[in-house]
């Protein structure tokens, strides 16, 4: 590596609509920092070149970056608008129907016409191969390896570009997946393949054959794409390290990325949460409730003891009217509802308001955007009252069509009987009730109280809600962070290199078993070792986290229980024995006397990438001086209509105190203040608002 | 402000909504029993101080509708003087309240605030046994209810939040699986507490009148939706007749008023001397979901729906047993009634409501030795099959029945873990019936091999002789039934058997059947049926003779 005068390093987040970066750079010799956030328009059918454009925009030195991590929403978007690669399933004999069967389930329970989402595959293109091999992972039929030439000639004349392995039990026992992944390597070089077993080791043959097909479906898109921007970046003469950000709040290089690309679905929101819990150490507010609102959803997590929780139970396109398809990838345990700054407003035929999921999307948008929406939003919501400035609507750039907004409202009021303000009060606290249930899913439902919790909120939509929702749910602090409209780009410089290693395993968690324990940590630990150096990591500077899932004999569902050691011994295992009742009491109001069972491990492997530092500035500055922009009437709802101070965010410098009833504008988001409520600047310019 | 918000209203019945997944939530995450963490047979609700059900509740339709029903008849055992804060009752007696049978047992709790009763969370979940004369207490030669295991009449578990302990212990003692009942009685008392915290919370920041007045203006929300739902429905008197599996014939009457429907069961035969009756709230409850399905909306399922509803049945018939009729078996002939109904609806005034399906439970019980761990171990799942075609669409393939909701199968690698069967196949069953313009979906075949001897099958299956019925010129679609193929190759047949013998390496293989069509086959696009050729769902000489492809 050639000496550099400084370090930079960029981020890279590809939204539906918006390309946003964050670049970052130090001067080792005065340890002078430099932040730029730049958005630039999404290209969507040339995303690298948007990305290109972006770092243009933002007068970055490729050449000089040292790192480069990158999160795009073209997996997701590929799954969801179906526009994959002609893929074929391969599995064992009398499988073949498992896409389609699924689980049987009828979410719309009340409904007669009820539709199960369509599988990926179709039924011609699944294939069976004879072999067996059973759940303790013993062979139990020989691979029929002679009847892959009838596949491999379905293949080459199909024209399929993909294929996905899913063989039965291959949870217990990779082997005939491995074999077939190599033969068919070996006779069709062109066709992208992935194996079950590559992407997860947990049982449920529906789950994981989802998973597998959806993965082969987006991989050669995905591979291409990533491909693409590679080479775009070489010839920008880059030559740091490249990176892809994952769902797991971790980052991989790009060539594993290019392998299993299903596992950056989600990773857009997974760096936002990221950034929220790197945010919440450095802030020691370590129990925190993040929230991203964006255009068409808003999506929370929790955050306990400055960390993510991860899970493999994800659902693509699930809600109470469609069962959704499973994959089972690690990704950041989130809720995700559809209410965001365009989900539309409805009242019907028997006087019940409603917000989303259905959303205004960019096109029409909202009734502001003038652009023929006639369905009130919830930003035009948020304009009625004040909250939002209609006259600087998206930063300027569109003349909020304020007319046509209180026309709308009108109408839908009548509905309620309701004057037009009265129902937009309505559309912000149905909205407020929607996110406050999905915070209430991933607190209250698990056992712990909101009222513990630090409120962070970003994405374009967080900041607008924040202190009310806080205040509904008696949180008593909200952190607004600084770029909080690029947030989720901000989270990726701030990621390890993370790969989650699950594997289930059924045993007793006794003493007995302790060898047999010990064993299989040490086998999980040379996986992850093997991986580790392929991607050319020193496996010895990583940091490790091991959990084990528990549960009481005959449950199904089980807790993850830290063990803080890499092997076992009596002391140890009675140890976790304790946590486990002690976490199952919180969670559950009782405890059984039952024996524990231990149904498998979930290894977390982190490596450094060499993080940034986040340098303080000094809070001499308390003048509100010129952050001050005016007056105007805001509606607080239950609080009434109240003139407020309008500031610049922008020109708010690190230290400064204010109190609300107040507005704080900045490029791309807008905070809220109720009465009463305090707000300070951190020497990070985050915005802390206090509330009584 | 005027004293009652409209919208603090509505965000308490979407908190209630809330609050009663949270209790299906955590039931599932702590129950002990493969039929209520996989399968998820139970359901939950939070009902109005009367008992009326003040939300959609989660789960089984047929499940959540029960439990409206056992609240009403632990105030009416009880009396509202001695119901007090701490309490948690338990039914699971059809006559008693819990509506279904024995094995489905119903916890309840009633919820107060300041001294006063507010409302009741409530739920229900099938318990593996509970004592009786075969194993799984569900046996398919009872001829009494004293055979099918031990009856809860709506008792009193908990007094000051605590349990009575000698109930408990008789619960214990009367289950041949006493750990994994205790452990999935205690996921639902979790549940009722949560969902009765959830309320409590609610009733601090709104106040009790707000609280109340919500509810109540749900239920009028809900029989609002109901009667405009039913005004949209053609006047007249429908009758329908239809010949069941064994030659019997089951009969019912709709009359349909203004905003006010009808429904006469009282055509109906002489209660059973096996176990398939219904209780009278078994009946309500299968016309109950028929309503809420032509309503069609999860957000007004609520016990204001059914305040114009009157439903007339005649004592000591099937569907209108008295004790001790046993009721094992109930759901075949609630599935059979629902079929009627919906079918009668079809039929003459409800063109949204597909053909039939396959339409029976297909309860499927295997039980033995596990051979690999050698401990005892019971399946008892119900199976899905292939749905009728609607007026615009295929029917579904391998979907669970009408009074299922979100249930899910066991998946074979569970099974096999479980179990220690081998699961040989899980396959789309394609047959030969079920065309139309829309043609019918199709049922599965599942093989289980059995890897021990001394195991037995037990199975209830309807619709194994009368195939689903079609609409519009449409064909008829194939039956269910249940295959024991031998060692020796022998192959028995089955829909009903109980304790029958199975010996290692015999295969049982389940098969259920294809919907029935909708529409003259002849109008079929050319485009469905060349994919349906592609795909192998239609053979080319089926595609020949009936589409004339």
């Amino acid at each position: 590596m050639t000496e550099k005068q400084k370090t930079s390093r960029a981020a890279t987040d590809v939204g539906g609509t918006f390309t946003d970066l964050v670049y970052f750079e130090t001067n080792p010799v005065n340890g002078k920092q430099v932040v730029r956030a730049v958005k630039s328009n999404t290209i969507p059918k040339n995303i690298e070149q948007g990305v290109m454009n972006v770092l243009k925009k933002g007068c970055v030195d490729i050449s000089q970056l040292e790192t480069m991590t990158h999160g795009t929403t073209v997996v997701i978007n590929a799954l969801t608008e179906r526009k994959g690669a002609k893929t074929a399933l391969l599995t064992t004999r009398g499988f073949r129907d498992t896409l389609e069967i699924g689980r049987g389930n009828r979410p719309d329970y009340l409904n007669f016409n009820y539709q199960k989402p369509a599988a990926f595959i179709p039924r011609h293109l699944r294939f069976e191969i004879t072999e067996r091999i059973n759940h303790q992972g013993q062979i139990t039929s020989k691979l029929k390896i002679e009847e892959l030439d009838d596949l491999v000639c379905a293949l080459k004349n199909g024209s399929i570009d993909s294929i996905a392995i899913c063989l039965l039990n291959a949870y217990a026992n990779p082997v005939h997946e491995e074999i077939l992944v190599k033969e068919i390597k070996q006779r069709c070089a062109d066709i992208s393949i992935v194996a079950s077993h590559q992407i997860t080791r947990e049982w449920r043959e529906y789950e994981r054959t989802s998973t597998t097909a959806l993965a082969a479906f987006v991989k050669p898109m995905a591979y291409q794409y990533l491909t693409n921007l590679e080479r775009s970046m070489a010839n920008n003469k880059f030559t740091g390290q490249f990176y892809v950000m994952q769902s797991n709040c971790g980052v991989s290089s790009i060539a594993a990325s290019k392998e299993t690309p299903i596992t950056i679905v989600e990773s857009g929101p997974s760096s936002g949460f990221l950034g929220a819990a790197e945010l919440s150490q450095l802030l020691g507010e370590k129990n925190v409730l993040a929230l991203d609102v964006g255009g068409t959803t808003a999506k929370c997590s929790l955050i306990k003891d400055g960390k993510v929780t991860i899970t493999s139970d994800y659902y693509i396109e699930r809600s109470k009217l469609s069962a959704g398809y499973p994959i089972l990838v690690p990704v950041v345990d989130l809720v995700e509802i559809g209410n965001g700054g365009g989900s539309i407003a409805k009242v019907d035929l028997f006087g019940k308001l409603s917000v989303g999921p259905e959303s205004a999307g960019a096109n029409p948008g909202p009734v502001a955007y003038g652009k023929g929406g006639t369905d009130i939003t919830t930003t035009d919501a948020n304009l009625a009252l004040g909250r939002i400035n209609p006259d600087y609507f998206c930063d300027g750039e569109i003349v909020a069509d304020m007319q046509s907004v209180t026309t709308k409202l009108t109408e839908l009021g009548q509905k309620l009987k309701l004057s037009a303000i009265e129902i937009a009060r309505g559309v912000i606290r149905i909205a407020n009730n929607n996110m406050e249930n999905a915070l209430k899913l991933i607190s209250v439902n698990r056992g712990f109280d909101p009222r513990d919790f630090t409120m962070i909120a970003f994405g374009g939509g967080g900041a607008v809600h924040a202190a009310e929702l806080a205040m509904e749910m008696g949180i008593k602090k909200v952190i607004i962070p600084a770029n909080a409209a690029v947030f989720s780009a901000w989270g990726m410089m701030l990621s390890d290199v993370r790969r989650d290693f699950m594997l289930t395993k059924i045993q007793t968690w006794h003493d007995a078993n302790q060898s047999d324990i010990n064993l299989q940590l040490k086998q999980l630990l040379s996986e992850a070792e093997s991986y580790f150096s392929e991607e050319s990591i020193n496996f010895e500077n990583c940091n490790l986290e091991m959990f084990i899932k528990l549960r009481y004999q005959n449950q199904e569902h089980s807790l993850e229980i830290p063990l803080n050691v890499l092997s076992v011994n009596s002391k140890v295992i009675a140890q976790v024995t304790q946590n486990f009742h002690e976490n199952y009491l919180r969670e559950y109001t009782y405890q059984l006397e039952n024996e524990i069972e231990m149904v498998g491990y979930h290894l977390v492997v982190k490596a450094d990438t060499g993080k940034i530092d986040w340098v303080k500035s000094e809070l001499k500055n308390t003048s509100l001086g010129n952050a001050i922009k005016g007056k105007r009437d805001v509606d607080f709802g239950l609080h009434g209509n109240l003139k407020s101070t309008i500031y610049d965010g922008d020109k708010l410098t690190a230290g400064v105190s204010l109190s609300g009833p107040a507005i704080i504008e900045q490029a791309g988001t807008t905070t809220v203040v109720f009465p009463n409520q305090k707000v300070h600047l951190d020497g990070y310019s985050n915005i802390h608002i206090a509330l009584n | 402000m005027r004293k009652f918000d409209p919208i603090t209203l509505e965000i308490i019945q979407r908190s209630l909504s809330s609050a009663s997944e949270e209790m299906f939530a955590t039931i599932k995450k702590t129950a002990m029993s493969s039929i209520i963490y996989e399968v998820l047979d139970m359901g939950t609700a939070i009902t109005a101080a009367n008992g009326e059900l003040a939300s959609s509740g989660s789960g089984i339709p047929a499940f959540v509708c029960a439990l409206d029903k056992a609240v009403m008849k632990i105030i009416d055992k009880f009396g509202f003087d001695n119901i007090e804060n701490g309490d948690i009752f338990l039914t699971n007696d059809p006559y008693f309240g819990g509506v279904t049978h024995l094995n489905d047992a119903v916890l309840v709790k009633p919820v107060f605030y300041d001294n006063s009763l507010i409302a009741w969370t409530a739920n229900i979940a099938h318990w593996n046994d509970v004592s009786g004369a075969i194993a799984g207490s569900m046996s398919g030669d009872a001829t009494e209810i004293f055979q099918e295991g031990i009856r809860y009449p709506a008792i009193r578990l908990f007094k000051n939040d605590s349990v009575i302990d000698s109930v408990m212990d008789i619960i214990k003692a009367n289950s041949r699986m006493p750990d994994f009942l205790h452990g999935d009685l205690w996921a639902q008392i979790a549940a009722l507490r949560v969902g009765e915290k959830r309320i409590i919370e609610l009733v601090d920041k709104y106040s009790k009148s707000v609280f109340v007045e919500s509810i109540n203006q749900h239920l009028e929300y809900g029989e609002k939706v109901a009667r405009e739902v039913i005004s949209k429905l053609k006047d007249g008197s429908y009758h329908l007749k239809e010949k069941q599996d064994d030659g019997s014939y089951l009969s019912v009457g709709i009359e349909i008023k203004d905003c006010e429907i009808t429904f006469d069961l009282t055509d109906a035969p002489d209660q059973n001397t096996g176990p398939i009756n219904l209780s009278l709230d078994a009946s309500t409850l299968t016309v109950q979901m028929v309503l809420m399905g032509v309503i069609g909306s999860r957000v007004v399922g609520n016990g204001g729906c059914f305040r114009n509803l009157e439903i007339k049945t005649k004592q000591k018939t099937i569907y209108h047993a008295e004790e001790p009729a046993a009721a094992g078996f109930y759901f075949e002939t609630m599935i059979r009634l629902y079929d009627i109904l919906c079918r009668c609806l079809a039929e003459n005034v409800a063109e949204f409501i597909p053909a039939g399906g396959f339409s029976s439970i297909c309860a499927t019980i295997l039980g033995g030795v596990n051979a690999d761990t050698q401990r005892q171990f019971t399946i008892i799942e119900p199976e899905i099959g292939g749905w009728g075609a609607g007026k615009d669409h295929d029917g579904i393939n391998a979907m669970f029945c009408g009074i299922h909701g979100d249930t899910f199968n066991c998946p074979a690698e569970v099974a096999e873990t479980r179990y220690g069967v081998t699961v040989e196949q899980q396959s789309l069953r394609i047959c030969d019936a079920g065309a139309g313009e829309f043609r019918g979906g199709f049922g599965v075949t599942v093989d289980y091999r059995i890897n021990s001897d001394n195991s037995f099958l037990t199975c209830a299956y309807t619709r194994a002789e009368v195939p689903p019925w079609p609409l519009n010129g449409g064909e008829s679609g194939s039956t269910n039934g249940i295959k024991v193929i031998r060692v020796d190759g022998t192959q028995e047949s089955y829909s009903f058997t109980t304790g029958l013998d199975l010996k290692q390496g015999d295969v049982v293989r389940v098969e259920t059947a294809t919907g029935a069509g909708f529409g003259d086959p002849l109008q079929r696009s050319r485009s469905r049926i060349d994919d349906d050729i592609k795909n192998g769902y239609v053979s080319l000489q089926y595609a020949k003779k009936v589409y004339g492809y």
